[in-house]
């Protein structure tokens, strides 16, 4: 599929085909793709995803945290200009918060190559006081930003990349449309649970369930949501194979793609460019 | 030559171990037909539909016998994926057919073609024609798990469109939709190429789907029982005690023929356009409008009022609903309700459900207050209010969860703290209502969906409640289910309940309703006695609503007030001809 940069636009019902993708209203999931059409959102997912890993790769290998926060400040910086930082935002402050304040007292006080005392809190009772060491507190620093590295950069890849165009670009390289299709319905699945739910709950209240009863009827409450729950998603998930069996899902044989996604000029030198660094990090750090 | 093929077939599925589903039916099925099934709940339609695209026996298991080949391919040789170019099949169910991977209607319907490989012009051209040949254009960016059942349906039936299929199979394509859409996807099937498509449909609406058929199929306990003509199925069937509802058209022709108004010899009206005719023809063209002494005797008009209570059961005050800022599903609505029962009608999305759910808060009003029985639901909890009222949802699955119809039924009395007397003879008496006896000791789940539905009505009424609230209670019901919950309906009432039913059933509402109320985009549209609301068809068609035939009938042939039932309307026609023939 080489070339295919210069794929031809279809039109469809009088606009760009790709833009169905970008009207599409979403599930409310915390975690959606944020449309837009800035030089990340038009990268190839492929190119983002391995950029991604490159990055990753990096930071577990550098040494101190100097480099990790460097590569940190400069995700949050291509994160903002992206525009996608809301979603990105949220899931630090929610995930990152207690990630770093459980480092920090943890490798601060305890850190078992802590010597040299950084600060000292005294008057403390019973223990005297409380020390935090330098070694420990670099360890936080160096281990809080290859982790958020990690969330920053995986966390852009999703909500810069419209799935389907994720799993295209993946079926482009040999994924099966199985699995695609398990990885789109995944994420599906959430709101429908959650829509499921509702109904029943509403269902059960009107025939008099009180979900601020005692103990036993808590418990009693929970099957009456529970069962139909599962006997509506077995009916659902039995028709849905016979579904997709019908629209030849499972069928041998070529397959095509509706939307194409193309490669943009910047997605080869990217690749070089992670590549040459993960290369350069490994001569560094790991050949002696 | 046939393109479908049944050849003495039985099937017993897994699951049922005492009867089977089909019983040596032989069928052939030709090359461009339009072939109508219909029948009573539970009496094999769906079965019938599964075995042509070979779900059964290539994924029902169960015992199968007899041959069905499509297109010269005996289905056992065949696979599911193999017949999905030469069969397309729609599901009763409209949420589940989806394929849950798409974030738009338009990937939804293009899903099929990519795996068959087609080029991405073709593609485009084949997902624009069937979206718009449904009429879902609109809905092409929306996400197909937050549409309707209504559009679901349109959305599964261009995606089975989309890959042009020879054979198409529609099992109850229409349950989800208000009278006007079901009308619509008749004619949109109607109007296929039968060069191109050969259709078979499974329907409960014989009235709406007869005039478009060429041959109706009547299976009634797993065997083919009428097979043929439209309208000669049909005048046989008024001859015996069917559970098939027969359409008004075909009653009012028989009538007709046996009165010797029309030539026994011509072949009884299946379209309105036809039946009217008929009518003008027998009454004289020149004695369009009625006289004195022609209408019927105002006899329904009056049922509610001896039934009331004298207060006010319920009161809406301005009440305003919003989902979100951009959606207000009931806007400034005031409204009182009495006793009797209510029908509450309107287009698919013009409000019902959500007016529905304010009865027992499950749902407050954003502005405005909710009164039930001098109660504002804004105080109440949902468990408190369902002393008051009872309401049983469309979707039955979403309530049952009990292992026996028995113990189901106890669930909601049980709730609300009856004492265990109160609770047995609520519990026997819903069940003899409801002619459950026979299934009492059963799961719920191994009974049909017709069946399951009325364990859902009897647990709501076991509670007892002042004021009951069924949400679409005829919708998959056969013509002995819409009786029995016609009859239930009116007793409840007799027995100064309020009964509020939210329907698109208008026979339904005209033969039990007291008052009815038709909403439109939140708003009251029109609300008074049956005779009032069907007598204003150009406001009613506002809101998606067309007469019942009986009412469209009586006003066409120039009645100031519709008749709400066949034998009033024949009462009518009665008195017009002896006068014709008296004073000719």
């Amino acid at each position: 599929m080489h070339g295919s940069c210069m794929a031809q636009e279809y039109q469809t019902l009088g606009k760009p085909l790709s833009s169905i993708l970008r009207e599409s209203s979403g599930q409310g999931n915390f975690l959606e793709y944020q449309p837009g059409d800035t030089i990340v959102h038009r990268l190839n997912p492929v190119t983002k995803l391995v950029v991604s890993l490159g990055l990753i790769l990096i930071v577990f290998m550098l040494p101190t945290f100097w480099g990790p926060l460097a590569i940190v400040l400069g995700l949050a910086f291509v994160t903002v200009m992206t525009g996608v930082y809301r979603p990105v935002a949220k899931i630090l402050a929610f995930a990152g918060t207690p990630l770093a304040v459980a480092l920090f007292v943890i490798q601060g006080l305890l850190y078992p190559g802590n010597e040299t005392a950084f600060l000292v809190i005294g008057h403390v009772p019973v223990v005297h006081e409380i020390v935090f060491y330098e070694e420990g507190l670099r360890f936080a620093l160096l281990f809080l930003f290859r982790v958020l590295t990690l969330m920053i950069s995986l966390l852009l890849v999703i909500v810069s990349t419209h799935p389907k165009q994720l799993t295209t670009a993946l079926m482009e390289r040999g994924l099966s449309n199985k699995a695609a299709y398990v990885f789109l319905a995944a994420l599906q699945l959430v709101p429908i649970v959650q829509n499921r739910s509702r109904t029943i709950l509403e269902a059960q209240q009107a025939r008099g369930l009180d979900t601020k009863a005692n103990l036993v009827r808590r418990f009693r409450s929970v099957l009456a949501l529970f069962i139909p729950l599962m006997i509506s998603m077995l009916i659902a998930s039995e028709t849905r194979a016979l579904a997709l069996e019908s629209r030849g899902f499972t069928r041998e044989g070529e397959r095509s793609a509706l939307f194409s996604v193309p490669r943009t000029a910047y997605d080869r030198p990217l690749m070089l460019v992670i590549g040459l660094a993960v290369a350069a990090t490994v001569v560094w750090r790991v050949l002696p | 030559m046939s393109l479908i093929e049944l050849e003495d077939v039985s099937y017993q599925y897994r699951t049922q171990s005492e009867e089977m589903a089909i019983e040596h039916v032989d069928l052939s099925i030709g090359k461009g037909e339009f072939v109508g099934i219909v029948g009573p709940a539970d009496a094999g339609k769906s079965t019938l539909a599964r075995m042509i695209p070979s779900y059964i026996p290539n994924f029902f298991g169960g015992d199968f016998e007899g041959h069905v080949l499509v297109d010269g391919v005996d289905t056992r040789e065949a696979t599911i994926g193999d017949l999905s170019t030469t069969v397309g099949m729609l599901f009763e169910n409209p949420f589940d057919q989806m394929t849950g991977a798409s974030t738009s209607v338009y990937e939804e319907v293009a899903f099929a073609l990519e795996n068959q490989g087609y080029s991405v012009p073709e593609m485009i051209d084949r997902v624009e024609w069937s979206l718009e040949t449904v009429g879902i254009t609109d809905l092409y960016n929306r996400n197909p798990n937050q549409l309707s059942g209504g559009q679901s349906q349109r959305v599964a039936l261009a995606s089975i469109l989309a890959l042009q299929p020879d054979v198409l199979v529609l099992d109850e394509p229409t349950s989800q939709l208000d009278p006007e859409g079901t009308k619509k996807v008749f004619e949109v099937v109607g109007e296929l190429d039968r060069d191109e498509f050969t259709i078979l449909l499974v329907s409960q609406d014989v009235e709406r789907l007869a005039p478009h058929v060429d041959r109706l199929v009547v299976v009634e306990g797993g065997r083919i029982a009428h097979s043929g003509d439209p309208a000669a199925v049909l005048s046989e069937l008024t001859d015996e005690a069917s559970t098939i509802q027969v359409p008004t058209q075909i009653s009012v022709g028989n009538w007709l023929r046996e009165r010797r108004f029309v030539d026994t010899a011509k072949p009884v009206p299946v379209s309105y356009e036809d039946v009217i005719a008929e009518v003008k023809a027998a009454l004289g063209t020149e004695n369009p409008h009625s006289r004195t002494g022609d209408e019927p005797e105002d006899e329904t008009s009056d049922r509610g009022d001896d039934r009331s209570t004298g207060q006010q059961a319920i009161s809406f005050d301005s009440v305003t609903y919003r989902y979100s800022d951009a959606v207000e599903a009931l806007s400034d609505l005031s409204i009182d309700f009495e006793g009797g029962v209510i029908c509450v009608i309107g287009q698919n999305g013009a409000g019902k459900t959500t007016f529905a759910k304010h009865l027992n808060s499950l749902l407050t009003p954003s502005e405005g207050a909710v009164h039930v029985r001098g109660k504002d639901t804004r105080q109440h909890r949902v468990a408190e209010m369902a002393r008051e009222v009872g309401l049983s949802f469309q979707n039955p699955n979403d309530q049952l969860f009990h292992d026996t119809v028995e113990n189901e039924i106890r669930y909601g009395p049980e709730n609300v703290g009856r004492s265990e007397d109160e609770i047995r003879a609520g519990v026997e008496d819903v069940i003899e209502r409801l002619e459950l006896e026979s299934v009492r000791d059963r799961n719920p789940y191994d009974m049909g969906q017709a069946r399951r539905k009325h364990v859902a009505v009897a647990s709501v009424l076991a509670m007892d409640t002042p004021i009951v609230v069924l949400d679409e209670p005829t919708g998959g019901q056969d013509a002995g289910g819409v009786e029995l919950l016609g009859s239930i309906v009116e007793e409840l009432a007799e027995e100064g309940k309020l009964v509020i039913v939210i329907t698109h059933d208008v026979d339904f509402t005209a033969q039990h309703a007291d008052r009815v109320v038709a909403l439109r985009q939140g708003e009251v549209l029109l609300d008074g006695t049956p005779e009032d609301v069907f007598g204003q068809p150009s406001t009613l068609r506002k809101t998606n609503v067309s007469l019942p035939t009986v009412s469209q009938l009586s006003l066409d042939i120039g009645l100031s007030q519709p008749v709400l039932d066949l034998p009033e309307l024949f009462d009518v026609l009665e008195r017009r001809l002896a006068d014709r023939v008296a004073g000719s």
